[in-house]
């Protein structure tokens, strides 16, 4: 919203001394957030009346003069100029270098065809005062030399700050000059002049007739109408707006149209009430009824668009329907025009949530609906209807009031002031800053509070302008007393507290010890992928669950309209990205996947994601080798298993068709198979055009911390007796996995064994057979083993073995 | 003899010279230091001489013995050294084919830059006694706003575009959501422990916005709240100066400005002194000087008593940091879609090695 400060001196004296800037930086600090302070018209003041002195032609072109002039006795100044009708003695307006002209343009020093340009003697079109004008303005001979045009012809320029609309949502009293000259009065410390008082409001009412109201009014108890009330007046003529008014609605960016509609738009601005003016000849009947929609209809509004009326919306209409969308726009059948000789004026306070969802369906936002989705005054509509007729009379002597204001809706008179009582030693803990009571006081009378006191107790009566939605509790005027003395005063100290040990939960210090392993250990790099997907990359990835029971209803876009029920099509797509420019990448993600509850909306998991890509090779065993360490390391108790006949995987489907036929392992944590490694099917890598070896891993880290994890390092006396080894080849199957091996060696209970490692694997070209050497190790930490024991413990894995189907290498 | 003695020195230090055999060296040393030896004659000698020459000749000759012995075997062990040296040479490996230049090898792994920022924020806090929560990404109509001081036709609800599951208006009011803001972690951490507490909230949110360069419909942030007694405002400066010092490794200036958020009261916008140009005015702070960073306040009774807290007795703050907007801010990021975009040459500029 743009605030002009000419508009706010006539209600308070601003001191002059106090630069625009501060003026801006104070009003940021205290009330609401400029977002910039502008300056406009400057040039009213740059531009002085000159005389011509000398001419003479520019020595190179021929159109063009060096004009020589002066602004006083002494002074000598030249110009290149082109206009026609330079002569010696004319008087005329110059614009010195530095001034930027209304057309946009600022005068540098400039040469033109070689000769130096002192600045610039105007035209009315450069002074954006006519559209084209043939030469340089001529001023009458008695145009006081030097005198700027402001003086001259009583031009003003102005200041205007470009205020954030964000930052007035709660504060709907500062939608209009006189409110936010209130803020001015506080901050600088100077009265607010309030013209609008009993002496001004008994003299307009002296101007009421006695005649009945031609308009009566009917409003319907659930329509969006609080108050609604109106007046109507005669033999109004309708033609330009006065200067003064253009001027000033013109600063703060409206049009001008004609004086009626101007009038309008200038109360609104300067008291922040919208309001509605009717060609009373446009309605039908004698009535205007305030009412809800009963079926929905089209309408057309001001701007020429028809728009569709639903049942529920609150118009104002006569016997011939709707003339007016409540609090949003009038209709353009019943608005002024150039004709109109009688009208009728509506000030009306509506419901916010109510004028917020019409204008909301309509997608139409104008000066009125914004200010009243704000929760308006109604205490401000008759100042808002007599500042009104006011200013008609003014524009319009010869209109005539037809009777008085006409009301409906709430009794003013039965609405009581809102009192809210706050200790002084309350304030000033709050701030954290000791502050005198006389000070307080100051502060809220400035803003228009009233105040009694007793004892250190402030009753404070809210004016009702602040008492809408913006003021109600004592934390309230906290602010007021904290905004206005500044925040900036306030000396940060640290509390005093209790000392308590802190510690990240069991969950959060799991993440960080996964981040912290695999990107030193495993060289992975930790992303984010979205939480949302959308439903043709699921069916891409052949994903049963298309997650239709997470869909929002106001997504972005198709790709992103749902919760996604996985980490896989993420990080498919993640890892066809990276493909292109790596040949080998490890990522990770600490992310959620969001399921249907069973009892409640929906279930979240936290999933920790891996992924291994390689170009050449299969990385399904750096992986498995990675998931492993990384149990060891987060102290999570594992083992690797196949697929279970009933024990099915709670972080993948297992059906899912993009499931590698050999490479995949179940994670068994804690009894449940709560992690996996698996690699992706060469298919679903085609469907996705990587071209590679794929390789993921999950883990239901939300599952993993439902029970504490213990870390598991424990001491045994070192071993004082030696321990042997047997080394030992057997024969398997190509296609069989050394796996077969560990599985027999685990049925084989030795107690002194303590454990098996393979120490070389052979394949001959030419043999279906591979040949595995092994080697057991015994250990009694009581004794040395005897030899012939030992000998005992070697047969018995070689029978062990053989017993699994597993044979010695035949030498 | 002193003087033969001298001589068989300065014949042994000449022949050693020219010996680069370990067999040589072993019969140079014999053929001095042997039974029949050069010196072993000398000292036969030796009892033909009075105990004043013995006193000057013994030592004499036991120095001479130290300096063959002595010299032999460093020359022994040079001539060995040499071997090894000259076959390790050539078997010298390629120092310049170091493992981390092969295309086939896996440069360092790293965490995502906000992981970074989030941890350094968290331990700063943790060690302010803050405990780290985070809560459902899916919430409802209550925890992202009613219970936030945000009633139904609050005109604040127009600041937040929210996801909705469920129609918002059919149900009346408690529809399912995704959470527009870390706030939802207020209420659930109020709701969850008695007074006096403090934590922070680091966690994930998400906005129905068109995304840019600035903007994401899914971002991060990270909330703040302490609740007890007497809490002021003068204490929420000076927990937010702390962390910023902490972040930014140096004094910031900040200010604190009037700023509406329906849970707080009074509420806060806070600014931080432009890092780019230091407050002199540039594009990157529309020329204020000022960039706007945390909103924050004092918390709303209501949100109190929402929260299961009377307000009579307690009260507290709270802020709330765009976590993405510190590290877009603290590493010079101009585009904040890289955040989630999982590109790996985006994510390994950030390698911890």
């Amino acid at each position: 919203m743009l605030v002009s400060l000419n508009w706010i001196r006539e209600f308070v004296k601003v001191p002059q001394e106090i630069d625009a800037k501060e003026l801006g930086l104070r009003l940021t600090m205290g009330t609401a957030e400029v977002e910039e302070v502008l300056s406009i018209g400057q040039f009213w003041e740059e531009i002085v009346v000159a005389e011509i002195t000398h001419i003479e032609k520019h020595p190179e072109a021929d159109k063009l003069n060096l004009v020589t002039f002066k602004k006083d006795a002494d002074s000598s100044f030249r110009v290149v100029c082109g206009a026609a009708n330079v002569r010696v003695g004319l008087k005329t307006a110059f614009a010195p270098i530095g001034t930027t002209l209304p057309i946009g343009l600022t005068l540098e020093p400039r040469k033109i065809r070689g000769i130096l340009s002192e600045g610039m003697l105007c035209s009315e079109e450069e002074l954006a005062l006519k559209d084209k004008s043939a030469g340089i303005i001529e001023f009458p001979e008695d145009a006081p030399l030097g005198m700027s045009l402001k003086e001259y012809w009583n031009k003003s320029s102005d200041t205007l700050f470009d205020i954030d609309n964000k930052s007035l949502t709660h504060r709907p009293d500062l939608w209009g000059h006189f409110g936010m000259a209130r803020e001015f009065s506080a901050l600088f410390h100077c009265k607010l002049e309030d013209r609008f008082d009993e002496d001004w409001k008994r003299g307009l009412e002296s101007k009421f007739s006695k005649d009945s109201a031609p308009i009566t009014l009917n409003m319907e108890e659930d329509c969006a109408g609080i108050i609604y009330s109106g007046i109507s007046l005669d033999g109004v003529v309708v033609e330009e707006s006065p200067d003064w008014m253009k001027e000033k609605i013109e600063s703060v960016g409206l049009r001008s149209i004609n004086n009626l509609v101007d009038i309008s738009n200038y109360v609104m601005l300067e008291l922040g009430m919208p309001l509605h003016i009717f060609d009373r000849d446009k309605i039908s009947g004698s009535s205007l009824n305030i009412q809800s929609v009963k079926e929905s209809c089209a309408f057309k509004t001001l701007d020429e668009e028809t728009r569709q009326l639903e049942i529920g919306d609150t118009i104002i209409g006569d016997n011939s329907g709707p003339l007016v969308i409540a609090g949003i726009m009038g209709g353009l059948s019943s608005g002024v025009t150039e004709t109109t000789k009688s009208i009728f004026i509506e000030v009306a306070n509506w419901k916010a949530a109510k004028v917020r969802k019409t204008s909301t369906r309509l997608g139409l936002r104008t000066d009125s609906s914004m200010r009243y989705e704000k929760t308006l005054d109604s205490r401000l509509c008759y100042r808002t209807l007599l500042r009104t007729i006011e200013l008609v009379k003014e524009l319009c002597p010869k209109a005539t009031i037809i009777g008085r204001p006409q009301h409906v809706g709430v009794n003013l008179e039965e609405e009581s002031d809102l009192i809210l009582d706050i200790r002084q030693e309350e304030i000033c803990r709050v701030l954290g800053k000791e502050l005198k009571l006389t000070e307080m006081v100051s502060i809220f009378e400035s803003l228009g509070f009233g105040i009694t006191e007793k004892k250190g107790c402030l009753s404070v009566t809210v004016p009702s302008y602040r008492a809408t939605k913006d003021i109600d509790c004592s934390a309230d005027l906290i602010e007021e007393i904290g905004r206005i003395i500044g925040y900036d005063n306030i000396e940060p100290v640290g509390p005093l507290l209790s000392v308590t040990p802190v510690r990240l939960s069991p969950l959060h210090h799991l993440k960080r010890r996964i981040q912290d392993f695999l990107s030193l250990e495993a060289k992975s790099l930790e992303v984010n992928t979205y939480p949302l997907i959308g439903a043709e990359l699921l069916k891409k990835c052949s994903w049963e669950n298309e997650a239709e029971e997470l869909k929002l209803v106001n997504s972005l876009a198709t790709q992103n309209d749902r919760m996604r029920p996985s980490l896989v099509p993420s990080f498919l797509e993640v890892a066809a990205l990276n493909q292109k420019n790596f040949d080998h990448a490890r990522f990770f993600e600490l992310g959620r996947t969001y399921l249907k509850g069973d009892k409640s909306f929906s279930k979240e998991d936290d999933i920790l994601g891996i992924s291994f890509f390689d170009k050449n090779s299969s990385p399904f065993l750096d992986l498995v080798e990675t998931c492993e360490g990384l149990c060891r390391f987060a102290h999570i108790p594992s083992d690797l298993t196949g697929r279970h006949p009933k024990f099915k995987s709670n972080v993948i489907d297992e059906q899912w068709s993009g499931i590698h036929p050999v490479e995949f392992l179940n994670i068994r944590i804690m009894g449940k198979m709560n992690g996996v490694v698996c690699s992706v099917h060469p298919l679903m890598l085609k469907k996705f055009k990587i071209k590679g070896h794929l390789s993921f891993a999950f883990f239901n880290l939300s599952e993993i911390t439902s029970r504490p994890l213990k870390e598991k390092i424990g001491y045994s006396p070192l071993a004082k007796f030696p321990g042997s080894r047997f080394d030992y080849t057997v024969t398997l199957a190509k296609e069989e996995s050394v796996e077969l091996i560990f599985k027999a060696l685990q049925k084989i209970k030795i107690k002194e064994c303590s454990g098996h490692e393979i120490v070389d694997v052979f394949s001959p070209g030419n043999s279906s057979d591979r040949f595995i050497t092994m080697r057991s190790l015994f250990q009694d930490p009581e004794k040395t083993l005897p030899g012939d024991y030992i000998k005992e413990c070697e047969e018995k894995i070689i029978t062990g073995l053989r017993k699994s189907g597993i044979g010695l290498k035949s030498s | 003899m002193l003087v033969k003695l001298e001589e068989i020195e300065k014949d042994f230090t000449t022949r050693i010279e020219a010996l680069a055999k370990e067999a040589d060296l072993l019969n140079l040393k014999s053929e001095f230091l042997g039974k029949a030896g050069k010196l072993s004659e000398v000292l036969k000698g030796l009892r033909n001489c009075s105990p004043e020459e013995r006193k000057v000749i013994g030592p004499k000759a036991n120095a001479i013995k130290d300096l063959i012995q002595t010299q032999i075997h460093k020359k022994i062990e040079a001539l060995e050294i040499d071997i090894i040296n000259k076959k390790l040479n050539e078997n010298a490996i390629d120092l310049g084919l170091r493992k981390g230049r092969f295309s086939s090898s896996l440069s360092g792994g790293g965490l995502h830059p906000r992981t970074l920022i989030q941890r350094e924020i968290e331990d700063v806090f943790l060690s302010m006694g803050f405990e780290v929560l985070d809560g459902p990404h899916i919430e409802d109509d209550v925890h992202n706003f009613e219970a936030l001081n945000i009633p139904a036709d609050h005109p604040a609800r127009d600041m937040q575009d929210t996801f909705w599951f469920n129609d918002p208006s059919a149900s009346d009011g408690k529809g399912n959501l995704l959470r527009t803001h870390t706030s939802t972690i207020q209420v659930r951490g109020m709701k969850e422990r008695k007074p006096p507490f403090r934590f922070i909230a680091p966690g994930t949110v998400f906005r129905c916005e068109r995304t840019d360069a600035s903007h994401e419909f899914v971002f991060n942030q990270l909330e703040g709240m302490m609740v007890g007694k007497d809490i002021s405002i003068s204490n929420l400066i000076y927990f937010m100066k702390t962390l910023l010092k902490e972040i930014f490794k140096k004094d910031v200036e900040v200010r604190l400005r009037p700023g509406f958020f329906p849970f707080v009261e009074p509420g806060f916008e806070l600014d931080i002194s432009c890092l780019i140009c230091s407050g002199k005015g540039c594009s990157v702070c529309k020329q204020t000087g000022w960039v706007e960073l945390l909103p924050c306040g004092m918390v709303h009774p209501n949100v109190l008593v929402a929260g299961g807290i009377d307000p009579a007795e307690y009260n507290g703050f709270a802020f709330g940091l765009g976590l993405d907007r510190l590290v877009m801010m603290k590493y010079g990021i101009d585009d904040i879609r890289h955040l989630n975009s999982g590109d790996l040459r985006f994510n390994e500029q950030f390698k911890s090695y």
